[in-house]
């Protein structure tokens, strides 16, 4: 049985949560990057729908698409529910041009909390951000980092930006995406072959992920789905083959002056998400040594 | 399922006497599956491949070739387009039987075509 332990979202994506160590971290920041037609806006309605059908509340935010496009899109892709969702004001829906809001200012957060009906944790799609990520000076970016900030305090957040962002991260003029807590690439060769369509975790903060290049479809009636192998997931799965080397490297830590008991809480971390083949005897030894100085 | 048999070739191949590496690309030179040791030569070939990947195969479209070796001091590396969007790379040792390799080689290409094609 694979232990998490901190809270997770579901992304809403078959065969990816798998990969996430259970999915987004609850109130992260969670960046979708990629070209055109990779399926950003199918993994935002996707994460939408997932929530909705489990009882939670969801703001779409839309600065591409209008309410009825959107409500079109998902029905092409087989979520008829999502106009019920709309109906009883679980989802809502803001479409709203980026070039009439004034960047940076918090009046896209406000937009965003007027939305709100209740307190509780809400799942927000911002579609695409791209427009707002544009022009990012020195300051901006500090209003920037302050809005995703608000973001966070209000529920987990999936964002989907174009590819070029990835690509000039550091020029200092695109969104720096180090202000995500969680960044997916997916990436669409056009070859009509299985490896065509691809996702890879840049980036999820303070978790363990998949770091692979792996496989996915967009199906009609399910949206994303990820095909990881049976190996690709064994990597991940903590294994308790090796607890016995740990119970006794454990011990030892405790006899560590002054940072015994914080040196064993962090050894028995390393131990539940263990998942390498091989005898972490090598390691721990290291570890051992090196603190003991 | 797909995955399976492709792991399952990659598998197979590594198990040849004489290769030390064998790596399946997306032919812009990104990894999707490895089958090496930690061996740090092997790491630095493998960092070497990465940057090479996609202009070997131009090159090597231009000249209608079906496979190219890159002779190491160690090493041997073949890289075999496997599909329109894959190429296998075999990193292999030199002494090794090479007919024996070449014919795994052709053996695994022509499986990952049938699985990613």
């Amino acid at each position: 049985m694979v232990i998490y332990l901190d809270e997770r979202i579901g992304t809403g994506i078959y065969g990816l949560d798998r990969l996430l160590g259970g999915g987004f971290r609850k109130n992260a920041i969670n960046i979708i990057n990629g070209g055109i037609g990779v399926g950003k806006t199918t993994f935002g309605l996707q994460y939408a729908l997932y929530g909705l059908n489990r009882g939670e509340k969801c703001v779409f935010v839309s600065f591409e698409m209008t309410e009825k496009q959107i409500v079109s899109d998902c029905k092409q892709l087989g979520f008829n529910e999502i106009e019920n969702h709309i109906n009883e004001g679980n989802l809502k829906i803001i479409h709203i041009y980026a070039e009439d809001l004034m960047f940076p200012s918090l009046d896209f957060m406000d937009l965003v909390k007027e939305s709100l009906s209740t307190d509780e944790h809400h799942r927000i799609i911002i579609d695409p951000f791209t427009h707002y990520s544009m022009f990012l000076n020195d300051e901006k970016r500090k209003s920037l980092s302050s809005i995703f900030q608000n973001l966070r305090e209000i529920g987990t957040a999936v964002i989907t930006l174009e590819e070029s962002n990835l690509l000039e991260a550091n020029n200092g003029s695109v969104m720096p995406l180090y202000l995500a807590d969680t960044v997916l690439h997916l990436h669409y060769l056009g070859f009509g072959e299985f490896f065509d369509r691809t996702i890879r975790v840049v980036k999820h903060r303070g978790s363990k992920h998949g770091e692979g290049l792996y496989p996915y479809k967009i199906e009609s009636g399910l949206g994303i789905v990820v095909m990881a192998s049976e190996h690709d997931i064994e990597k991940l799965t903590p294994t308790n083959q090796f607890d016995k080397q740990f119970k006794l490297a454990i011990e030892r830590s405790k006899h560590v002056d002054k940072i015994g008991k914080s040196l064993a809480k962090r050894i028995e971390l390393l131990r539940n998400s263990w998942s390498h083949k091989e005898s972490p005897e090598y390691i721990l030894e290291m570890i051992l040594d090196s603190e003991k100085r | 399922m797909l995955i399976k048999k492709l792991e399952d070739t990659l598998d197979d191949l590594y198990e040849t006497d004489g290769i030390e590496a064998c790596i399946l690309y997306r032919i812009d030179g990104i990894p999707i599956a490895v089958r090496t040791s930690k061996d740090s030569s092997i790491l630095n070939i493998m960092f070497w491949l990465e940057k090479q990947i996609s202009h070997v195969l131009r090159n090597m479209n231009k000249e209608v070739l079906t496979a190219t070796t890159f002779d190491f001091k160690n090493n041997q590396v073949i890289i075999t387009p496997s599909s329109r969007s894959t190429v296998l790379v075999t990193i292999i040792d030199p002494e090794a039987h090479q007919q024996l390799i070449s014919i795994e080689i052709t053996r695994a290409k022509s499986l990952i075509n049938e699985c990613v094609s």
